[in-house]
Formats: C-alpha cells, sequence, structure tokens
C-alpha cells in the first residue's frame, strides 16, 4: 500500500517535474527562440534586399554598414566632447587674459557653439518629448476632469475637441512658429524658440486624446462611487483628489501612452520639417548631405528612433502598472 | 412626542421622454429611535427611491424627511447608506475605505491615534480586522459587503440606510451577513431602515415590517409589528408559530394582495429573478 | 568719383565716430560688444570661409562665440537675418540688394565682406544631354569644346516646346545669382529666360519664357532632376559633382566660363546690427578675412584641409571627393572629363572679398533686364542704392588694422583711395562689356531682355 503511494507520488512528481521542464522550455522558446529567429531572418532579407537596391547613393545600407555607423556615430561624439572641453579651456584662458588687461570686465562662460552629436540630437529629442508631453499632461488632465465632472462644460468644449483632435500636429507647425517668434521676444532667451516650436507641437498633438479619454474616464465613474462622496459630503477638491481621480486613472494613461506615441512620430516629423534640432533634423540633415554613409546613418537613426519609440510606450506601461488599481486596464 | 425620523407624505415624480412618472404617491412613515425597519415590496415599487430621498440623494417632489427635528435636503454623513454593490473605492484597502469616512466625519474632533483606534474597532466588529490592509479585489464579496457595513457605522450615523445589503451573496455567506448584523445592533441599536427582498431576512431582522404597494404611485400598504424575542435564534424561529404567522402574512401580501400581474413572456424571463426574491 | 564723396564722407566720420576710421585708431579697436552669434548658411562650398573662420578659431581669437547653422533654404535664412533669429548668414549677393529694395521681405541688409568669385555651374540631367551633344564642335580628342554655350541647347527647347512639353529648369531664388548666370547663359544662346512683372504681381518669371525657371533649394536639386521634375539647373557646389557622381547629369558650363572671375556671395548682416555693434562687426569681418586669405594661401595648399572640414556632416557634409573635386582647382563635366579650373572657386586673390559697388550693380542691371526692377531707374539710382548695401569702408577699417595687426600685408587689399569699381569687365560668354559706372548702357546692349524705357 505504501510502496503504491509513494510509487504514485513519484510518478505524479516525475509528471510535475517534466510538466515544469516543458513549460520553461516552451516559455523559452516562445519568448527567446522565435523572436530571435524572426529577428535573424529579417537581417537576412535586409541585407539581401539592401544588397539588389541601387540607389544614386550607392547600395542600400545593410546590416554591417549601419552597426558601423553606430561606431562612426559614436566615435565622433567623443571626438566632439574632446573639442568641447578644448574650448572652453580656451575660453577660460582668454578671459583670464582679459580680466588681466580690464579688470572691469565679468568673465562669461559661454556654451560650446560646436555641433551637436547624434547622441545630443537623441537627448534634445527626447527632452522635447518629455516636456510637450508634461504640458499636455498638465493642461489635457485638469481640462479633461472639468469636461468630465460638467456636463455643460462637455457640450461647450466637446465641438472644438473634436474638430481640432484629426488635425495633423504638422499643421499646426508653421502657425505655431510664427507665434512663438511674434510672441516670445526676449533679449537673452531662457530656451531657443525651435525648442519652444518642437514642444508646442508635441504638446497640442497630445493634448486631444488626453482630454477625450480623461473626460470619458471622469464621466464614467460608476455612479455609487459618486454616491459613497456625496454621502460622505467630501469636499469638491477632496472628490477630485480622492475619487475622481483615482477612478479615472486607468482611462487617462490609456489616453498618455496613446498621445506619447503619436506625439514621438510627430516629433521628429516636425524637427525635419521645420530644421529644429533634435533626431528629425539629423536624418534630414543627412539626407541633405547626400554623402555615401548617409543612408546607413539614417537607417541608424530610423533604428534608434523605433528603439526609442519602444522603450516610451514600455515605461508608461510600467508606471501606468504602477500608479493603477486596475491592473488589468495596462493590458488593453 | 416627535418621531425621530418622519417620512411625511412624500411623492415622488420624475420627468421622463413620455411624460411625468409618479413613482411614489403619499408615502407616509413615523421611526422611532432605535428601530429596525425593513421595506419589502416586489421590483420596481420604489422602495430604493423611498431610501434615496431619506438619505438624500433624491429630492421629494411634495413631501419631505425630518431626522431628529432637522429637515433632510441633502446627503450626508449621519445618514449613511450601506450600498448593495458595497461601493468599495477599487484603488483602496479595507482599512483607507473607512478611513476615508472616519477622516470625513471625525477629522478635527478625533486624534490621529484615536481615529485609528476607531477604524480598527469598527473593522472588528464587522470581523474584518484580519484583511483590512486587502484591498476590494483581494476579498470576497461578503467580507467586501462587511467592510461596506463598517464604513457606514464607523460615521456613526443617527440612521442607517440599507439598500439591499446581501441581495449579492449567496445563501450561507448572507445567512452569515444577517447573524452578524444581528449582533452588532444588538450592540449598537442603531437606527436602521433595510430595503430587502427576501420575507425570511426581513421578519428575522425587524421590529416593523413595512410592505409597499406595486408602483406607479406606490405607497405604504400594510406595516406588520415583529415582536419576537431577541436575541433571535434562526433555528429556533423556524419552529415558531408566531414566526410562521408573521411569514406567512408578508408572503400572502406579496402574492395575494400585491400580486404582480405580468405578461406572460415577460414571466418567463423574470422567472429565476422572481424564484430569488421569494427565497 | 565726385558723386560718392559725400556719402563716403558720412561713412568714414560714423566709422571714425565708433574709433575705427584711423591707422591711430586701429590698435583700440575695442572688444566685441556682442560675443555669442549665430550665423545661417546653406550646404555649399562657398560657406568655406565661415566653416574655416570657426574651425581655424579666427572667430575666437577675436572674441566670437559663433554658432553655425544650416538653413533649410535662402528664403529661410534671409528671414532668420530679418527678424534676429540669425546674427548674419552666407547669402546670395542679390539678397542683400532686393532686401534693401523691397524687392520681396523689405528690410535694410548690408554686407561688409563678399565671400568668393565663381563657384557655379549649370548641370543638365543625362537625356538633354545626349540631345545636345550633336550640337557641340569636338576637340581632337573627341572631347567637346568647352565653354558650351546655350546655342546648343536651343534646337532641343524648341523641339520640347513644338512637342508642348514646358522646358523646366531649377535655380534657387529668384534674386540668386544662379538665376541671373542661368538667365544670361540662355539668352546668349537665344533662349528666353521669361520675365518678371512685380507690379503686376506676377513673381514667377515666366512671362515670354522659352525656359521655365524654378525654385529648388540646392541640396535638392539633384534629387529633383533625378526625379525628372527639372530638366536642368545652376547650382554651386557640389551639388553638379554630386550629378556626376551619381550618374545623373552633366555639368555644361561653370559660371566661370559665363563671366570670368564673377562675384558670388556674400556676407549679410542687418544694417541695424552693425551700427548697434560696431566693434563686432569688424572683428567677424576680420576673422572673414583672414579665412578666405588661408583658403588661397600658397597656391590653394589649405584647399584639401578645407575640403576636410566641409565634408563634415554639420557643414556641407557631401563626401570628402565629391567636395574635392572642384575645391581643389578642378572641375569634372562628363564623367572622366576633368578639366582644370584652378579659379573655380576663388576666396582671396583678385580682391575677392572686397565688396565692390560695381558688384553689387551689376545684379541690378539683370534685376532691370528680367522686370524684377519694373521702370527705369538713373544711373545715380543704381549707385545709390550699391552704396547702401555695400560697404568697403567696414571692409577696410577691418583689413587695416589686419595689417596693423601684422595678421596680413597691405598689398593684400585694394588701394585705400579705391573708388569702388571694377574696371570695365570682359570675359563675358557673350563678349558684351560691362562698365558698373554706366548701368544703362550696359542693359541696353543685350538683344533679350528689358531695355530703357521698356515696361512690361
Amino acid at each position: 500500500m505504501t510502496t503504491t503511494t509513494s510509487f504514485i507520488g513519484k510518478i505524479s512528481d516525475t509528471g510535475m517535474l517534466s510538466a515544469n521542464v516543458k513549460k520553461i522550455i516552451s516559455d523559452f522558446t516562445r519568448w527567446v527562440v522565435v523572436p530571435a529567429i524572426g529577428v535573424l531572418v529579417f537581417m537576412l532579407l535586409w541585407s539581401a534586399a539592401a544588397q539588389n537596391i541601387d540607389t544614386s547613393l550607392g547600395k542600400f545600407p545593410g546590416p554591417a554598414a549601419v552597426w558601423e555607423q553606430f561606431g562612426t556615430l559614436y566615435d565622433e561624439h567623443v571626438t566632439e566632447r574632446q573639442k568641447a572641453a578644448d574650448f572652453y579651456e580656451r575660453q577660460e584662458q582668454r578671459n583670464a587674459e582679459r580680466v588681466a588687461k580690464d579688470p572691469g570686465y565679468e568673465p562669461k562662460i559661454r556654451a560650446y557653439t560646436g555641433k551637436e552629436t547624434f547622441l545630443d540630437q537623441i537627448v534634445t529629442s527626447l527632452i522635447t518629448v518629455m516636456s510637450g508631453f508634461l504640458l499636455a499632461v498638465a493642461i489635457a488632465v485638469p481640462l479633461g476632469i472639468a469636461v468630465g465632472l460638467s456636463k455643460t462644460l462637455n457640450a461647450a468644449v466637446n465641438p472644438i475637441v473634436q474638430i481640432f483632435k484629426p488635425v495633423s500636429p504638422l499643421a499646426w507647425l508653421p502657425l505655431v512658429t510664427m507665434v512663438v517668434s511674434a510672441l516670445y521676444v526676449s533679449p537673452d532667451p531662457m530656451v531657443a524658440k525651435s525648442f519652444l516650436n518642437s514642444m508646442i507641437t508635441v504638446t497640442l498633438c497630445c493634448l486631444w486624446p488626453m482630454v477625450i479619454n480623461t473626460s470619458v474616464g471622469v464621466a464614467s465613474i460608476d455612479s455609487d462611487l459618486v454616491n459613497v462622496s456625496k454621502v460622505l459630503r467630501l469636499p469638491a477638491l477632496t472628490h477630485v483628489r480622492k475619487i475622481v481621480l483615482p477612478a479615472s486613472i486607468p482611462m487617462i494613461f490609456t489616453g498618455m501612452r496613446l498621445s506619447l506615441g503619436v506625439a514621438w512620430m510627430v516629433l521628429i516629423a516636425a524637427e525635419m520639417l521645420a530644421q529644429n534640432p533634435g533626431l528629425g533634423k539629423f536624418v534630414w540633415d543627412e539626407f541633405q548631405n547626400g554623402s555615401s554613409d548617409s543612408l546607413a546613418r539614417i537607417m541608424a537613426a530610423v533604428l534608434v528612433i523605433g528603439f526609442i519609440g519602444f522603450l516610451l510606450d514600455r515605461g508608461m506601461l510600467q508606471i501606468q502598472r504602477f500608479v493603477s488599481w486596475d491592473k488589468s486596464s495596462a493590458d488593453r | 412626542m416627535n418621531p425621530f425620523l418622519d417620512i411625511s407624505h412624500i411623492d415622488m415624480v420624475f420627468p421622463t421622454p413620455k411624460g411625468e412618472f409618479t413613482a411614489l404617491k403619499d408615502v407616509d412613515l413615523k421611526i422611532q429611535k432605535g428601530e429596525f425597519v425593513s421595506l419589502i415590496g416586489h421590483s420596481g415599487c420604489g422602495k430604493s427611491t423611498v431610501l434615496n430621498v431619506v438619505a438624500g440623494l433624491y429630492q421629494a417632489s411634495t413631501g419631505g424627511v425630518v431626522l431628529n427635528g432637522k429637515e433632510v435636503n441633502e446627503p450626508g454623513p449621519e445618514r449613511a447608506v450601506v450600498f448593495q454593490n458595497h461601493s468599495l473605492l477599487p484603488w483602496l484597502t479595507a482599512y483607507e475605505n473607512v478611513e476615508l469616512a472616519v477622516n470625513q466625519v471625525f477629522g478635527k474632533s478625533k486624534s490621529k491615534a484615536e481615529k485609528k483606534a476607531w477604524i480598527e474597532h469598527n473593522l472588528e466588529l464587522v470581523h474584518m480586522d484580519h484583511a483590512m490592509h486587502k484591498r476590494p479585489d483581494e476579498i470576497s464579496g461578503g467580507m467586501k459587503q462587511r467592510v461596506g457595513i463598517a464604513r457606514a457605522l464607523a460615521m456613526q450615523p443617527e440612521v442607517l440606510l440599507m439598500d439591499e445589503p446581501f441581495g449579492a451573496l449567496d445563501a450561507l455567506t448572507r445567512a452569515h451577513m444577517q447573524d452578524s448584523l444581528m449582533e452588532i445592533q444588538a450592540e449598537l441599536n442603531n437606527t436602521v431602515i433595510m430595503i430587502t427582498h427576501d420575507v425570511d431576512e426581513a421578519v428575522l431582522l425587524s421590529d416593523r415590517i413595512v410592505m409597499m404597494t406595486n408602483g406607479p404611485a406606490a405607497t405604504v400598504g400594510e406595516i406588520l409589528e415583529v415582536n419576537l424575542e431577541r436575541p433571535r435564534d434562526r433555528l429556533t424561529l423556524a419552529e415558531d408559530p408566531e414566526y410562521t404567522h408573521l411569514r406567512s402574512e408578508v408572503l400572502k401580501f406579496l402574492y395575494e394582495k400585491q400580486r404582480k400581474v405580468e405578461p406572460i413572456s415577460r414571466k418567463a424571463k423574470n422567472k429565476d429573478k422572481k424564484n430569488t426574491e421569494a427565497a | 568719383m565726385k558723386w560718392l564723396r559725400p556719402f563716403k564722407h558720412a561713412l568714414m566720420a560714423t566709422v571714425v565716430g565708433a574709433g575705427l576710421g584711423t591707422a591711430a585708431a586701429h590698435a583700440e579697436l575695442g572688444y566685441p560688444e556682442k560675443e555669442e552669434l549665430k550665423f545661417g548658411f546653406i550646404k555649399l562650398t562657398d560657406m568655406a570661409p565661415i566653416a574655416v573662420a570657426y574651425e581655424q578659431g579666427y572667430f575666437e581669437d577675436e572674441g566670437l562665440y559663433v554658432t553655425i547653422e544650416a538653413q533649410a533654404n535662402w528664403k529661410v535664412l534671409l528671414d532668420g537675418v530679418i527678424d534676429g533669429r540669425l546674427d548674419g548668414a552666407h547669402m546670395l549677393a542679390g539678397q542683400p540688394i532686393a532686401a534693401t529694395m523691397g524687392f520681396g521681405t523689405k528690410a535694410h541688409i548690408i554686407t561688409p565682406f563678399s565671400m568668393d568669385l565663381n563657384g557655379n555651374g549649370i548641370t543638365v540631367s543625362n537625356e538633354i544631354w545626349d540631345q545636345m551633344k550633336p550640337n557641340i564642335p569636338k576637340m581632337d580628342d573627341g572631347r567637346p569644346v568647352h565653354p558650351i554655350k546655350a546655342d546648343a541647347l536651343k534646337p532641343v527647347v524648341e523641339k520640347y516646346k513644338a512637342e508642348g512639353k514646358p522646358f523646366n529648369m531649377g535655380m534657387v531664388f529668384p534674386v540668386s545669382t544662379h538665376n541671373y548666370e542661368l538667365r544670361y547663359w540662355l539668352a546668349a544662346g537665344g533662349i528666353h529666360p521669361g520675365y518678371y512683372a512685380p507690379h503686376k504681381g506676377d513673381t514667377s518669371g515666366q512671362i515670354d519664357a522659352d525656359a521655365l525657371l524654378s525654385v529648388t533649394p540646392p541640396p535638392q536639386m539633384p534629387a529633383t532632376l533625378e526625379a525628372g521634375t527639372i530638366y536642368g539647373y545652376c547650382v554651386g557646389e557640389p551639388w553638379n559633382q554630386q550629378a556626376v557622381f551619381k550618374g545623373i547629369g552633366v555639368p555644361v558650363v561653370t559660371d566661370y566660363e559665363i563671366w570670368k572671375n564673377n562675384p558670388e556671395k556674400v556676407f549679410g548682416i542687418t544694417a541695424e546690427f552693425a551700427e548697434k555693434y560696431p566693434n563686432t562687426t569688424i572683428r567677424l569681418t576680420r576673422a572673414l578675412i583672414r579665412a578666405a586669405k588661408w583658403l588661397d594661401e600658397n597656391n590653394n595648399a589649405n584647399r584639401p584641409a578645407a575640403v576636410k572640414i566641409l565634408s563634415q556632416p554639420n557643414y556641407v557634409g557631401a563626401d570628402y571627393d565629391v567636395i574635392a573635386n572642384s575645391m581643389t582647382g578642378t572641375f569634372e563635366y562628363e564623367k572622366g572629363d576633368k578639366r582644370a579650373v584652378p579659379d573655380f572657386n576663388v576666396f582671396f586673390r583678385y580682391f575677392a572679398t572686397y565688396p565692390y559697388y560695381s558688384d553689387a550693380i551689376w545684379y541690378l542691371t539683370q534685376m532691370r533686364r528680367w522686370g524684377q526692377i519694373p521702370e527705369d531707374k538713373s544711373d545715380q539710382w543704381y549707385k545709390d542704392l550699391a552704396a547702401q548695401v555695400y560697404r568697403p569702408d567696414l571692409y577696410m577699417a577691418a583689413a587695416q588694422s589686419l595689417v596693423a595687426d601684422g595678421l596680413a600685408k597691405a598689398s593684400d587689399f585694394p588701394a585705400a583711395d579705391e573708388d569702388g569699381f571694377r574696371e570695365p569687365q570682359t570675359h563675358f560668354i557673350d563678349d558684351i562689356v560691362y562698365d558698373g559706372t554706366k548701368p544703362n548702357d550696359y542693359i541696353n546692349k543685350f538683344s533679350i531682355g528689358l531695355k530703357a524705357g521698356d515696361k512690361l
């Protein structure tokens, strides 16, 4: 009897074990092997296709050429940093000389005037997209809450939002540029106009989906929760803070993720169009240069743009998972 | 002597696209302090409307509610509501849900430590002290309802309004909850208005059962005094002739005097629902 | 030049007032009023003096911290200078003149420094070249005789016209050197490039045209030609050599052959800037003069180094070989037909950087010839306008201070009593002589084009 049980136990143990092993293997296949094969096939197709595309700038760059450009771009960055260091050194020396001759002079350190490297452009684009995005959040979330809470306000704002939502933010770009030039006049500006232009374009692009999602989220709060708030006689601000905001967080984040994805795409296009610093300008400059490395450099930028877009989305997802009570909403 | 809670000649008229709909007509009810009153009636008879008027979530078209000498015209924590669907804030733990209410009601009058003790006391009362740091989605339906009751009790209301508090629970859990509620009531002696579909529940828990006629223009049909000894025990009562009598009085009201006449096709559809109501 | 005297005196007074006019004042050249500057440029090899002044540290030597930024096209660049986004820029010679005159955006732009001579070319697509080739006389080795005149293109244009196909060509800007050079070359071969009539609101410049000219930004020329939108274009380097490298077109003529040692780009700043920051103005001119000198020094010895700078992605960015082709004294026409053109790009010799009034007036005569100036103007008008825009006084102040500092020789520059007019110039493709002092006479010499008294 005992032997039978232990035997059965053993069977079930090994059964469990093999099931576990099977699961590990199948997970490994699913999450590592299959994607790796996918990437490999893509690389092969890419290099095969690249071999056969002749452009006026030479052959279309294959993976190897692009990889090489990543190295070159990094080297350029290092070189430029060295040049910047030299620049500051010379400047300090010059300032010192002048102070010696002209004691009334207040030495000032001016920012490096050299070119922006690929890495600098990545940072610029990231800062721009995040600033524009955060500005949009600061405007859209309160507005969305107000619109969601008040039917009257909703009726007033809704047509405007509906009309502006389908407009490509690139259409705004010329208007934004002109308005910024007209209104942002300062002899010693804190931020460059081009940065403001890109940032406001991003904001305009993020605004509408966020307003809509927030207001829908707010308007569709469970009426029982609203009644709880009423019975407790929560003051308006506490009501928003304790009930409305947390309840609509999942919808707000859905809007945010949507916006950020679009904003990243739009920013690159806006930078190309307006020659504002960032990855878009990098791509356009390389296209204009028409050197034999240009296509490989553009392709490198394309990969980086895609990868950053992916990371931004993952990042938002993680934040959403972290702050949202409704864990399932992040997977939608 | 004026009654503690006076529901005085309430009419409730809702505007609809097809014209006005009179839900309640001349509902008049006086309730004494410490009394446990059940409202029973077929679905759609306006029980919840009465409760919402008392809660202040609805405004009566004519007539009004006076609680302890003051007219009711907006919701407030002195008339705490236990909702049918627990209505806990899903992003807060059981403790935090109660805390929100306690902070609001006793924000200034109790110290931090007192508040903490009070929250824990109320959760203990409903036997939820073991899971007070869990969120609603981590606990069962019955437990959620317990937290809902704890939240209402923690407001120290003058009257506790319960809208089919156990309607969504299975029979066993419901029996547990009813027993708990009786225990709490024995200790606190609250004034309670409870809506129910369940005849046994009404007889078991109430001092009076208010039976409502069918809508439209629903009103108080009959009022049944329940003079069973407390504490009550469901097993003993099952044999009690007074209990059986009261039970059949309610059933008679519902299925003879206020029988709901509905078209056949609809009846079939509502069959399941009816069964639960009769249970 | 009697008529210039009052003007020159006024200018000198200003300069002396700023403490810069006399030799004694040179040592006192003050610190720059504005130290952080942003200069714009278009991706063309003739922006070299700006890049060189930066890379060689000439700007920093003057205490100037300059950021250099490529611009999308000539209009964006000009607007940038006008609205103050840019402090100065590499400009088409016609731009400051047209802006001051009010053709297009009106703004008082001046130029203290001429950037180079020559440097442009006219390229046609392979398809057009194949049709032109039979009309061109050949040398003994079978290569075509240069310079190629537009006479060879005329039958092709006529054929297209007969077939009802518009013969489209690209140039970079309505007041660009390229527009006037392309027009000059076409008209010299009997092909009408069309009139402007701004007073009637027509700024397309295609009235009565055989060949229809339109604007395309320089770096996009090869791509536009490749797409078949235009059959040929006139542009600066490296965009002609780029067509050869890509195998999409053939440069048929350089502007050196159209007009030997013609003035090309200028450095433009607003008059307001020069007034507000006199020391900065002189100092940036000094840096640019030194850069130009470096570019031509020792018989173009520094050119390979300059090409290396220009091929950086933040300047011109084209391949080293493409830029080197024209910058190092050669020019490749048909693939393999590389000829020596030592003066294709001149940055300093022949007083290339001195802003001669007569250069400005040549542009004005062409503006009048093609209707951009719709009615007759007196010779005096031409001279006054030239003197408003071209500022040899600022140039000379910078040059003399360089001489005083031992950074240049007096012989590098025109004599101090220079009157701003070059001797009457020959060496045009149609052998017409240009005398800057008699603009109206000059206009009347052309067979195609508006003459004195003509109005559209």
